[in-house]
């Protein structure tokens, strides 16, 4: 068995391969940087537009959303940037590839997401994390010690949503073989994370909270710092929400690594 | 012609194959749909109009661009990149047919597809689901053929991206980049109603408003008549022209730089 840092000393090992040969595509990673920016602002863009015909929306400001949308996006950057594999496991499994993971002494998710390291996810994080400061300076968010904490604990918990989510839908694969589908239906959910919840009604805001829990990748978790003085005390369960999620993600992964036979070819 | 027809029928045979896939697609729709509607729901929180708009007018536009935007991806720019790299634009090259419109029928096969499995399936949902009145008016006769002109368009988009990676031999950024720029000014997500003046007045000289404005404000306000319909239609006819045009152009260009490794 390996330890936690031997891990890691191998993650940093296998990227720095994988980014070498990546920067030969220069003009590649350049551009795809560029579009990542760009789309990774869209939903912030239509927010400012239809904010130019209303004070606010649901209740909340402008640069609170703002804010929400900062979290938003540092949420969802661990999911581009370490797991981005995960859209080539159709491929994989379809024409048996995905064999080959078996036959190492690693653990198999590391060793299948080690194999992508999305390097234009960065902008995206770069973008969240400027995002954010310039939101919390507008609303005059007071950042001691302790916030900073809850911060960045909120955020490992968040990004774990978002990954528990989109992998699940992609591990969708072992028992379908084309699980496109269902990724492109997480990833169109993905969206509407950054949306305030009390915008829906009762049935939709128990599904974005309790069955896919979009609602702690961005606006529950944002809450703790927008207006702490009146959160709901689910708010509070955001950190364990993430860690229930991502071992129950791992026990389905397990279960669709076991039972995948291979092509016979 | 008849070579080409065949191409159509070929892509919509493969584009059954894909029908589970559909399914996801219209649940994905219907998802949308419903999230749309509470969005715009509190957005006028009981305000009669906004920007001359009401509700009822913006969500039609708003839902409708939803299963409109599926039909217009052609998916053209990542087919002649995947040819690209893997050499099969070479066999296209020496075949006797013109490769812009070798492409373009391909790529309507798989809109026909679309629309009989997705489009129309949630235009039907909107009516009887979410129980929105289309108001019957002059729009809903120009519609189809405003959506045809559409189509084209978003195609000399998307086929000019893909011409693209004759010199930078990747997709990704700059087919995300495209997509971005296109939604986000031709009003697929928003009416343009809702831009600042300025930005507005910018827009309607630009290509981007004849692929989504035009056709969704025709079913989201029929009865706004001939008189402001066919101008826009006209502008809608002159930017295909261009357009082809201008791609055809590159076209030319862009061939000379082609090296294919291998095949």
């Amino acid at each position: 068995m390996h330890s936690f840092l031997d891990y890691i000393r191998l993650y940093f090992i296998i990227e720095t391969q994988y980014i070498k040969a990546r920067m030969q595509y220069r003009a590649d990673f350049i551009i795809s940087s560029f579009g990542m920016f760009f789309s990774s602002l869209a939903t912030l863009g239509i927010f400012w537009i239809i904010f130019n015909s209303i004070p606010e929306l649901a209740g909340w400001t402008f640069m609170q959303l703002v804010f929400i949308y900062g979290f938003y996006m540092i949420a969802i950057s661990p999911m581009q940037i370490l797991f981005d594999h995960i859209w080539q496991i159709r491929f994989h499994v379809q024409q048996g590839t995905f064999l080959k993971y078996y036959f190492r002494p690693l653990n198999m998710m590391f060793y299948y997401m080690s194999e992508m390291f999305d390097i234009k996810g960065l902008t995206q994080l770069a973008a969240g994390v400027a995002i954010l400061i310039y939101a919390s300076i507008q609303l005059g968010i007071d950042w001691t010690l302790l916030r900073i904490a809850l911060l960045l604990l909120t955020l490992f918990s968040a990004s774990l949503v978002q990954i528990s989510i989109t992998l699940m839908a992609g591990c969708a694969a072992f028992w379908v073989l084309d699980s496109y589908p269902v990724l492109g239906l997480a990833w169109k959910l993905r969206e509407f994370a950054p949306y305030p919840m009390n915008i829906f009604d009762g049935a939709f805001r128990f599904t974005f909270t309790f069955i896919i829990p979009l609602g702690f990748v961005a606006f529950y978790p944002s809450q703790l710092f927008l207006q702490p003085q009146d959160v709901s005390p689910l708010v509070y369960f955001s950190p364990l929400v993430g860690i229930g999620l991502f071992a129950l993600t791992y026990w389905v992964w397990t279960l669709g690594v076991n039972s995948y036979t291979g092509t016979g070819s | 012609m008849k070579s080409y027809l065949a191409l159509l029928r070929g892509s919509y045979m493969v584009g059954l194959v894909y029908r589970y896939g559909f399914l996801f697609n219209i649940a994905g729709n219907v998802l949308y749909m419903s999230v749309t509607y509470f969005l715009w729901r509190s957005i006028y929180q009981g305000r009669e109009t906004l920007n001359g708009l009401t509700f009822d007018q913006t969500y039609i536009y708003v839902a409708l661009g939803s299963a409109v935007f599926i039909l217009l991806k052609t998916y053209v720019d990542w087919q002649l990149s995947f040819d690209i790299r893997e050499g099969m634009i070479a066999t296209y090259l020496i075949k006797p047919i013109d490769l812009q419109l070798y492409i373009l029928f391909t790529s309507l096969g798989y809109c026909l597809m679309s629309l009989s499995a997705i489009t129309i399936p949630t235009f039907l949902l909107l009516i009887f689901v979410f129980h929105i009145e289309i108001p019957l008016g002059v729009g809903l006769l120009i519609f189809p053929f405003s959506l045809v002109l559409a189509y084209l368009l978003s195609f000399c988009f998307d086929y000019f991206v893909g011409l693209l990676c004759f010199y930078t031999e990747s997709i990704w950024g700059l087919s995300i980049t495209k997509d971005i720029i296109v939604t986000v000014l031709s009003g697929a997500l928003i009416p343009l109603q809702f831009f600042p003046d300025v930005i507005q007045n910018v827009l309607m000289w630009l290509p981007f408003q004849a692929i989504y404005y035009t056709p969704l404000t025709m079913v989201a306000q029929p009865t706004l008549g001939w008189e402001t319909f066919l101008p826009m239609l006209g502008v809608q006819l002159f930017w295909v022209i261009a357009l082809f045009g201008l791609t055809r152009l590159f076209y030319d260009q862009a061939i000379k730089v082609l090296r294919i490794s291998g095949g």
